[in-house]
């Protein structure tokens, strides 16, 4: 009775290790599956990558929405920090960056309602030497994934907001 | 059989259980959880404050998520009967002022990615629907294209879901989900009588 007791005991306490330790795991390995397939398998790292407008067939990330113009910046800090920049849409259309750390949380959101100009900051971890009197986005973790959304509903305005963002910059600093 | 390999074998087991309700706890995708007039919304998704759970059902079903300081995400997969939304019926979805500065309605397969039609009608939005922002709206989903009205195609959306983007919602829409006037999801006819 003790021993099967005991053999109660392990099974239980092996389910809530196995339960506990796949729900924290899946953000992070979802996330790296994101990061290599954003990258080209780790090509394109500390740059911005321009996505194609979002159809039927854009499955490189779940959910996307039709109506945003995306492009993404896989980051590494591991050599220092990046200067992050994007610049405004036409006519003031919607524009924002986020910062998503390793294990998916959205850890900064700027847009150009905040920065009709433009958005520009520099992204690094705890410790790093940053420049004076820009604004700093602190990452918990060495790598991540910066999203570049846009407003662009339709063909001609994804057009449109495309020229736009190519003046973007994800690149070290300096 | 020795003890120990039966010590073995019922610590995998445990293991295996364990990782397999974990998984099976995150495949409700975005519907589930706080609801609002039918449509699903976390306050925490996309957030630092987020628990493990809710931090991983988004990895599954919504990774890079916004947090709601810059969008709020609400799902249903139901029309407001509560019946399953089908493929073959047509819905109306209509709603008034919405608290933000632009709004979508996009159609997700249950794959959780866009249906695989060619009708480049995948979603609509405020700019289609509602341009001056302010005005009563309606739009449809249904298989083929209606005359003249906003239209998210549901072809070949299998067992679909609906998400409500909310982008730059007001500060009160931010702190009481429960304020904001959600739109409604009636069903029209089924099988074909469009």
């Amino acid at each position: 009775m003790n021993r099967k007791l005991k053999l109660l005991g392990l099974f239980v306490g092996a389910g809530i290790i196995g339960h506990v330790g796949l729900v924290m795991a899946v953000p992070h390995g979802l996330m790296s599956v994101a990061m290599s397939r954003m990258s080209g398998d780790g090509a394109a790292i500390n740059q911005f990558v321009f996505g194609d407008r979002t159809t039927k067939d854009s499955r490189r990330v779940v959910r996307p929405s039709p109506d945003l113009a995306y492009a993404s910046c896989v980051y590494d800090l591991s050599k220092g920090p990046l200067l992050v920049s994007a610049a405004p849409s036409p006519n003031q259309g919607y524009v924002s960056l986020s910062v998503f750390a390793a294990n998916t949380d959205n850890i900064a959101a700027l847009d150009t309602t905040q920065y009709p100009n433009g958005i520009r900051f520099v992204l690094a971890r705890k410790g790093q030497s940053v420049p004076a009197g820009v604004q700093v986005v602190e990452s918990p973790s060495d790598k991540g994934i910066i999203l570049d959304r846009r407003l662009a509903p339709t063909a001609e305005l994804f057009a449109e907001v495309d020229k736009a963002r190519r003046a973007d910059s994800c690149a070290p600093l300096g | 059989m020795s003890g120990k390999l039966v010590t073995v074998g019922v610590l995998v087991a445990g293991l295996v259980a364990g990782a397999a309700s974990g998984w099976f706890s995150l495949q409700n995708g975005m519907v589930g959880g706080e609801t609002y007039s039918g449509w699903s919304g976390s306050k925490v998704t996309g957030s630092v404050d987020a628990d493990p759970w809710t931090r991983a059902r988004v990895a599954v079903s919504g990774l890079l998520a916004l947090n709601k300081s810059q969008a709020i995400y609400f799902s249903r997969n139901t029309d407001d009967s509560g019946a399953r939304l089908r493929e073959d019926c047509r819905y109306r979805v209509t709603g008034g002022a919405l608290p933000a500065r632009w709004w979508s309605i996009t159609v997700y397969a249950s794959d959780n990615y866009l249906p695989l039609n060619s009708d480049d009608a995948l979603s609509f939005d405020q700019t289609e629907a509602q341009p001056d922002g302010k005005a009563a709206w309606s739009g449809v989903l249904s298989p083929k294209r209606p005359e003249g009205e906003a239209w998210a195609s549901t072809s070949k959306a299998g067992d679909y879901d609906i998400t409500l983007r909310l982008y730059q919602p007001t500060a009160a829409a931010q702190a009481d989900y429960a304020s904001i006037p959600m739109p409604k999801v009636t069903r029209l006819d089924c099988g074909g009588a469009a």
